[in-house]
């Protein structure tokens, strides 16, 4: 199975290398692409020499834009299998095999945390966000849901092809699924652990959360009500 | 001269530039017609006061020019809606353009290693 990992990079030299050196290690069979977001750093040059092919943006789209890049890159070269990763180094290498093993019975497979980070603040309003999200996608989608916010991913063919014509703009890991489920893919969780950041900080501040419910809470419900047909020469 | 007569030549004068726009392509045909229409309803509109007046009371409005804040209010919001679904369609679009040619960059990057 040609497999692709797809890592969204802004300003990640700090982490890049050892995400790509640990992918290498546990999945060494799998092609690397960094989506360089229009980084300020060396992100694009640390990635070219860790041996990862580098698409880099000419200005930051955000995560949105930047992820279906990835995606769009997959369904141009033929993958079979396309993996999101963060370039932070919160998802760990060493559970991508677990990852691809899923992959050929499911158009997508969510690596879904058991560990959470520990630091008190974030964690009380990041759990909350994880297990409201969880229960409204459920409530939606009629499908079990533990972790809809994760952004450690699989997707096979179908889904590349999906999310090469629509992709959520900004925090699109939620709505992505319900996207999905709304054009009959099958996806499925799987546990897998996750480390505390190692560089960099979380993108979401207070006054962003409440930004986030609201504008995802609003996608999810648009979502579901949705036909998605793209219109000729934009996305729909 | 009257506020009247003022008003006739002033939605005149709107609707000349809106066509003049148009015809030195300062300005799409598909967004100028919502101020052709808004320029002839203002026309119609200084051309009869009447109407207004047979409007207003028609809805029990007492002050009749209230009736024209309220519907240049109400055009305001409609093309400022109209403006954010083309920003909405630009955005798409300049995103497409910014993916399809990143892809396309690094493609062409690796080739010219290749060789």
């Amino acid at each position: 199975m040609k497999t692709l990992i797809i890592i969204p990079a802004y300003n990640e030299e700090g982490s890049i290398v050892r995400v790509i050196q640990d992918i290498n290690e546990h999945a060494p069979e799998a092609d690397i692409v960094v989506v360089n977001d229009g980084s300020t750093d060396r992100t694009e040059a640390l990635a070219l020499a860790a041996g990862a092919h580098v698409l880099t943006m000419p200005f930051n789209v955000g995560i949105g834009g930047g992820m279906q890049t990835g995606y769009m890159y997959a369904r141009n070269n033929g993958y079979d299998v396309a993996i999101q990763m963060d370039a932070d180094g919160q998802h760990a290498a060493e559970e991508l095999p677990k990852l691809i093993s899923r992959a050929s019975e499911f158009d997508l497979v969510i690596g879904s945390r058991f560990v959470e980070e520990t630091s008190f603040r974030s964690s009380v309003m990041r759990r909350i966000g994880i297990i409201f999200f969880s229960k409204l996608v459920t409530l939606v989608t009629r499908q079990k849901f533990t972790d809809t916010t994760s952004g450690f991913r699989a997707a096979g063919k179908k889904v590349i092809a999906l999310y090469s014509d629509y992709y959520p703009m900004d925090y699109p890991e939620v709505e992505s699924i319900v996207y999905l489920i709304r054009k009959g893919c099958k996806i499925t969780e799987v546990a897998t652990e996750m480390r505390a950041r190692e560089t960099g900080r979380s993108s979401i501040t207070p006054l962003k959360s409440v930004y986030y419910m609201i504008k995802v809470t609003l996608a999810v419900l648009m979502s579901a009500t949705r036909q998605h047909k793209p219109k000729a020469g934009e996305m729909g | 001269m009257t506020i009247y007569f003022l008003s006739v030549i002033l939605s005149f004068l709107f609707l000349v530039i809106v066509f003049e726009l148009v015809r030195l392509q300062k300005l799409k045909e598909q967004y100028s017609l919502l101020w052709i229409l808004f320029g002839v309803i203002l026309f119609i509109i200084s051309l009869n006061v009447k109407f207004i007046e047979a409007l207003a009371s028609w809805l029990g409005v007492k002050y009749a020019p209230a009736m024209l804040f309220l519907f240049g209010l109400l055009f305001c919001f409609a093309f400022i809606l109209h403006l954010t679904m083309v920003v909405t369609k630009l955005s798409n679009q300049v995103l497409r353009l910014t993916q399809e040619l990143t892809i396309r960059k690094e493609k062409e990057s690796r080739h010219g290693q290749n060789d």
